[in-house]
């Protein structure tokens, strides 16, 4: 048992130094690029609030100025809802942030603009940008990555994946393990077994899709679009394909699935509360990612919840969807300042499996799941394994456009009973003027 | 004094009086100049910083409307290609009826309201000042609290849920169904609009004197005649002054609608305000959103100016 825990954590040790090797932010000091500032330099990161992300930021900030005494950090934390409108117009009024911290999915807009620096390779220990993508799983770091050059890092790429209340099941006579779903057609049985409905008022929903953001909406229509074998966007971003035969069926089976399991009209979530009915007790599955699990344990539910895989349209051929967050750095500032902020992301990024441990973020490179805070994290395997059959959101310069036209369309044929063919034309329409631009 | 120094003195003393009287009236013109000056110079930091916070940007506005700008690239000029294709836009057409049908249903109701309000307040109650204040705590709320806590009690468990619930009505999803979430988001501003104008139709009642109200009831005219003919007319610029203002925030309204709702579900509470914020940064088609804004102006500018014409055209006749 002994030589068991020793050559456990041994191993892990040994992992914690891989990737901490991969990161790039080993002995910092000792990594000193050559053309690194002796003079004092002042930056500026801009993130948004998360509670347990933001705490790890900070200490971050504290470690790096005893190991970069000359550098200053100045800091500004924002709301996920308002980064990407303060940051575009700092951006355009010259009074952005050196390190920009921003949905994954607006760096294509952000590339367009021409706002981004490429990732600086001497910072980084490496002799290509394939190098770098190299150290990161598959596709992890496709989001920040354009015509084969690395412009942002992710320190979060998170699956979703289907957490179930313990009590909900138990109490209506099923086990989270051996009853959890794993079609959407499993999701329609479970419907009236654990919808409870007092009166005219639903009391506990079986499930419910998001509606509390576009945002969110996309998130799920996207994979069901792609589990039917379709897709939202081409290669090139050019063309939508909104109405699309697969994409009319994922409307379709949304609304069914709502019929059976769901009350979108009492939900309790908002932006800055995803996960607010399942945390109450209304809803008796949900569908969120691995940083939910901090807030979860906190909340009453505790650690009364099991989570399992994505649902799927054909488990034989899985498809889930993987977004996340990045760190760019702001090409219209002075280069020994970028060159700092390079610096800066790289030691920020050096520990993944304190990400983990600390904000409960999944840093998408490639060891991650062997360090012991993994193997410790709740079902990390289960959100592992939904990251490796996933595709990334969608990445275009319109992704708000696109992902307001999908929600109105799901709203509309959710509260509103429109055909979700005729629903999906219109969004198809919409859009269509967009990328004409 | 000789005969020849007594006109000479004579002349001297009408040129000293001229002298005089052109120095006085040099003093008058000075004076009036001076004072012009002295107004302008008071005026002069107020009208400055008017011209570089409201006129400039609202040139500018103008001038962003003729171009396609996205924050990053330079502004480039493509004329009126804004205005048309927001025309032909079926969501800029769906967000103006919004806008319309708030302002209608928002501005209507609160006439009545906050005049009968008034009314009654202006008769001596011996609880009219905590029951004055307690109606105009909405207008000191900020708006964000509001919203918070209305969306609160619009919820299936809320109190405006239970109360229908206790009298056997069936929960309604005011925010969550597109039939009804506009009407919700219409009754907090009839809310919060009525105690606002319920204090101006107070100032307004207070400034008739009694002395009309006493000739009419020797004269026999009831509570209801005297209403008629003697309140309702006098209070004709009151009402003006309430619709104008009223029409002109309702048309802005935006703090409510983003936060309870987000303009949704499917658009149905996307007020023009919201969708020209969304447009600019959301979308950063700033441009568009100029357009959209020079849209709203014109609106609002005709409104007002409908409303003071129809309200004043008795009294130019008279």
């Amino acid at each position: 048992m002994i030589k068991w825990n020793v050559r456990r954590t041994v191993s892990s040790l040994a992992v914690t130094a891989m990737l901490t090797m991969i990161a790039g932010g080993s002995a910092l000091a000792a990594d000193t690029p050559a053309n690194f500032p002796k003079e004092k330099v002042t930056i500026e990161i801009w993130w948004h609030e998360y509670g347990p992300f933001t705490a790890y930021v900070k200490e971050l900030i504290e470690a790096y100025k005893k190991v970069r005494p000359n550098v200053t950090i100045n800091s500004v934390v924002t709301s996920s809802g308002d980064i990407n409108q303060k940051l575009t117009v700092a951006l355009a009024t010259g009074t952005g942030p050196h390190i920009m911290d921003q949905d994954a999915s607006f760096y294509e807009l952000y590339f367009a603009k021409g706002v981004l620096e490429p990732l600086n390779l001497e910072v980084f220990g490496a002799k290509s940008h394939d190098e770098i993508i190299a150290r990161y799983t598959p596709g992890g770091i496709a989001a920040g990555t354009f015509g084969g050059k690395v412009y942002a890092l992710p320190y979060q790429g998170n699956s979703m994946s289907l957490f179930l209340s313990n009590k909900a099941f138990e109490a209506a006579g099923l086990s989270p393990v051996k009853d959890a779903p794993k079609t959407w057609e499993d999701m329609k049985a479970l419907g009236p077994k654990l919808k409870k409905v007092q009166g005219n008022r639903t009391v506990q929903k079986a499930f419910d899709f998001p509606y509390h953001s576009p945002r969110w909406e996309m998130q799920m229509f996207q994979p069901l679009v792609e589990q039917f074998g379709g897709r939202i966007l081409s290669d090139d971003g050019k063309t939508a394909y909104l109405n699309s035969p697969e994409a009319v069926k994922a409307l379709t089976l949304w609304r069914d699935v709502t019929k059976a399991t769901g009350d979108p009209k009492t939900t309790m979530n908002t932006p800055s509360n995803p996960n607010q009915d399942f945390i109450d007790g209304r809803t008796a599955m949900w569908v969120t990612g691995p940083w939910a699990t901090s807030q979860i344990r906190q909340s009453p539910v505790k650690d009364g919840f099991t989570v399992v895989s994505y649902p799927q349209v054909d488990p034989a051929k899985p498809h889930t969807i993987v977004y996340g967050w990045m760190w760019g750095v702001n090409k219209a500032k002075p280069e020994a300042e970028r060159i700092v902020a390079w610096d800066f992301i790289r030691f920020m990024l050096a520990k993944p499996d304190e990400w983990l441990a600390k904000a409960a973020f999944v840093q998408p490179v490639k060891g991650v799941n062997e360090t012991q805070v993994a193997k410790n994290f709740p079902f990390f395997d289960v959100h592992m394994k939904d990251v490796s059959t996933a595709s990334w959101y969608i990445r275009s310069e319109f992704t708000n456009e696109i992902g307001q036209a999908v929600g109105r369309a799901i709203e509309r044929t959710i509260y509103d009973g429109v055909d979700p063919k005729a629903s999906l034309d219109q969004a198809q329409a919409e859009i269509d003027k967009v990328l004409k631009k | 004094m000789s005969q020849a120094a007594a006109p000479k003195k004579a002349q001297g003393s009408s040129t000293a009086y001229a002298a005089r009287s052109t120095s006085r009236r040099r003093w008058r013109i000075s004076l009036a100049s001076r004072q012009a000056a002295f107004g302008v110079a008071i005026l002069l930091p107020t009208l400055a910083i008017l011209a570089i916070f409201r006129f400039l940007p609202m040139i500018e506005a103008f001038y962003l409307s003729l171009t396609q700008y996205d924050l990053v690239h330079p502004p480039k000029f493509i004329g009126l290609a804004n205005f048309v294709s927001l025309l032909q836009d079926p969501l800029f057409l769906k967000s103006a009826r919004v806008s319309l049908t708030y302002v209608l249903f928002s501005v209507v109701p609160v006439l009545p309201l906050s005049l009968g309000l008034a009314v009654l307040f202006n008769r001596s109650l011996w609880i009219k000042n905590v029951l004055r204040s307690a109606i105009f705590m909405p207008v000191v709320m900020p708006a964000v609290v509001m919203a918070v806590v209305w969306t609160f009690m619009y919820q299936q468990d809320g109190v405006i849920n239970t109360i229908l619930g206790w009298l056997g009505i069936d929960p309604i999803a005011w925010l969550r169904s597109s039939a009804s979430a506009l009407w919700a988001v219409i009754l907090i501003g009839i809310w919060r609009a009525t105690p606002y104008y319920m204090v101006i139709f107070l100032a307004g009642l207070q400034a008739i004197p009694a002395d009309y109200y006493d000739a009419a009831e020797i004269d026999g005219a009831g509570k209801w005649a005297s209403f008629w003919h003697i309140t309702l007319p006098l209070l004709k610029p009151t009402m003006l002054l309430v619709i104008v203002m009223n029409v002109i925030v309702a048309m802005k309204v935006f703090a409510v609608p983003l936060i309870m709702t987000g303009g949704g579900p499917a658009d149905a509470t996307r007020v023009l305000p919201l969708f020209i914020y969304q447009t600019a940064f959301e979308f950063f088609d700033m441009g568009r959103a100029a357009a959209m804004s020079v849209f709203l102006f014109v609106g609002v500018m005709l409104f007002s100016f409908i409303q003071v014409r129809m309200f004043t055209r008795g009294d130019e006749q008279r």
